[in-house]
């Protein structure tokens, strides 16, 4: 398997803060992977996300994407952010607009395709997510599950090859969890990569194929959930499995 | 504000085209105040009444709702036109009351004032009435997009009005849990939480802009906020509604 983004010895620490958040990150993800992120509280998972798609720069290290170091050029970012597609952990911190179908176009139309191709985009990832009945609704009339499906759904629309998701499954109820999923297994059908964080420890053992464990800043583990499940160390470390 | 917001999503011209709700709104003002007559100030109300209730089939209580709260504001002022307080009586009084020293009263002519004031001031606002509550802000920001206003206003506006809606949330939700914790036991816990509650939703407010401006980079922000222009349905019957008050606005100033 080639490596489709990397993260090399990624260090980095928020302004004013005296612990780094990472402190040398090191992952590879292959295409078509489903990873699970997992670690304590604060061991840098969202941190390491907003490095996946040039947000956050690294102090020292290198993220890459197919082999070649990210730009952190405006062209270099836009070519990054169409492919590595990320969902923030709130919807509402995402959601920016009052229109449904205006939210969902706003990745698309910043990719530069013809108004057409927006149109048949926001409908295609509305129609994946379930939610072509809600567009022409007010984002602030929707349920958290309904938001985090538009959220989900703005991302898909940038057609990315590797989704992250921070997150966004907790607080759904089992029966929204379910179409979430069913949704990300579409996608990796697709071949698309799809990483979740997540403190589900039962997602990362029956959904991913790959368990990758942060602590600290590091990353400590990342194997197949019968491996990392099966360590003494790192059951320690994730708490009790379910 | 959370009413009007769900009856302008929900109502029945809600796809139509913003700019006709907004051209025929404005025909009414603009009329409601040229031709500026008690009786061209009721008919505009009828009109927008039955427009809204009956072309967009919101409630007449929620018309009438909106409508009594601006009337009150209203009043208040309208009174003030009408009823004069002096210590003498003024000439030809239609009532005069006294209260010691002082006199209210209200003449014939400062009675058709405030009435000929009234009228022209609710029918101006029942025409408002009618395109907000017609009308989500979404689509009438879009209607600024589309008159070229430019576009870093259009962006700050469509950002506050879904931040209004995010703030409340917040505001909600904080004061639940201040008042699970009795933070509104007492007059003066009351006063203490609400001062906190104050500073708390300024940094939740800082805290969610960042936040926003982080998912925006991750969708390929470049400092405009591009977005799919929404469509809409153009009404002919706007156009025989605008023709039908223009004239039956001018009759009526004719006959009155
Ligand atoms: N905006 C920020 N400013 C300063 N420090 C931050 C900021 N965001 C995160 N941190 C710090 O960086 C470290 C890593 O945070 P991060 O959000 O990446 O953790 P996480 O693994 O996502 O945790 P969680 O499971 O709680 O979401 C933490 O110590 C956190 O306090
Ligand atoms: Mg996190």
């Amino acid at each position: 398997m080639s490596a489709l983004l990397e993260f090399d010895d990624v260090h980095y620490a928020f302004p004013g803060s005296a612990i780094p958040a990472l402190r040398g990150a090191s992952l590879s993800i292959a295409t078509g992977q489903r990873i699970a992120l997992t670690g304590r509280n604060g061991a840098g998972k969202s941190t390491l996300l907003l490095h996946a798609n040039g947000i956050l720069r690294p102090a020292k290290g290198q993220v890459r994407l197919d082999g070649a170091p990210l730009e952190y050029t405006r062209r270099g970012l836009l070519r990054v952010r169409r492919q590595v597609g990320l969902v923030f952990q709130n919807p509402d911190d995402q959601l920016f607009s009052a229109s449904v179908l205006q939210d969902i176009s706003f990745g698309p139309m910043n990719l530069g395709l013809s108004i057409a191709d927006v149109r048949r985009r926001v409908a295609e990832a509305a129609d994946l997510c379930g939610i072509s009945n809600l567009l022409d609704r007010p984002t602030h009339a929707l349920s958290s599950g309904q938001k985090s499906l538009v959220a989900l759904a703005g991302v898909l629309a940038m057609a990315p090859r590797i989704l992250l998701v921070d997150e966004t499954t907790s607080g759904l109820d089992p029966w929204m969890r379910y179409q979430i999923f069913a949704i990300f297994d579409r996608l990796v059908e697709q071949g698309v990569t799809v990483l979740l964080t997540t403190h589900d420890l039962t997602v990362a053992r029956q959904w991913a194929d790959t368990v990758v464990v942060m602590h600290e800043g590091r990353v400590v583990a990342s194997a197949p959930p019968v491996q990392v499940f099966a360590d003494p160390d790192l059951q320690a470390l994730l708490g009790p499995a379910p | 504000m959370r009413v009007i917001d769900r009856y302008a999503f929900g109502n029945a011209l809600r796809d139509v085209d913003p700019s006709q709700k907004g051209a025929l709104a404005l025909l009414a003002i603009i009329l409601c105040l040229a031709l500026d007559h008690p009786a061209v100030g009721i008919l505009t109300l009828v009109w927008m009444l039955a427009l809204t209730t009956w072309r967009a089939r919101t409630p007449l209580r929620v018309f009438a709702s909106v409508l009594l709260t601006e009337g009150a504001f209203l009043g208040l002022s309208v009174a003030g036109i009408a009823l004069s307080v002096a210590s003498s009586v003024p000439e030809a009084p239609v009532f005069a009351w006294q209260f010691g020293p002082i006199w209210v009263s209200a003449t014939h002519k400062s009675l058709m004032l405030a009435a000929h004031v009234l009228t022209r001031t609710l029918g101006s606002a029942a025409a408002l009435n009618f395109l907000i509550l017609t009308t989500p802000l979404v689509d009438l920001i879009e209607m600024l997009r589309r008159m070229r206003l430019p576009e870093g206003l259009i962006d700050i506006m469509a950002l506050t009005y879904r931040a209004i809606f995010v703030l409340l949330d917040s505001l909600e939700r904080m004061v639940t849990a201040q008042d699970a914790r009795l933070g509104y036991h007492t007059l003066h816990a009351a006063m203490r939480s609400a001062a906190l509650i104050g500073s708390c939703l300024f940094l939740d407010a800082y805290r969610r802009s960042q936040q926003i401006q982080t998912a925006l980079e991750s969708r390929g922000f470049d400092g405009s906020l591009r977005v799919l222009p929404l469509d809409y349905r153009r009404d002919p019957r706007m156009w025989q509604i605008g023709v039908g008050l223009t004239l039956s606005l001018v009759l009526a100033r004719m006959i009155a």
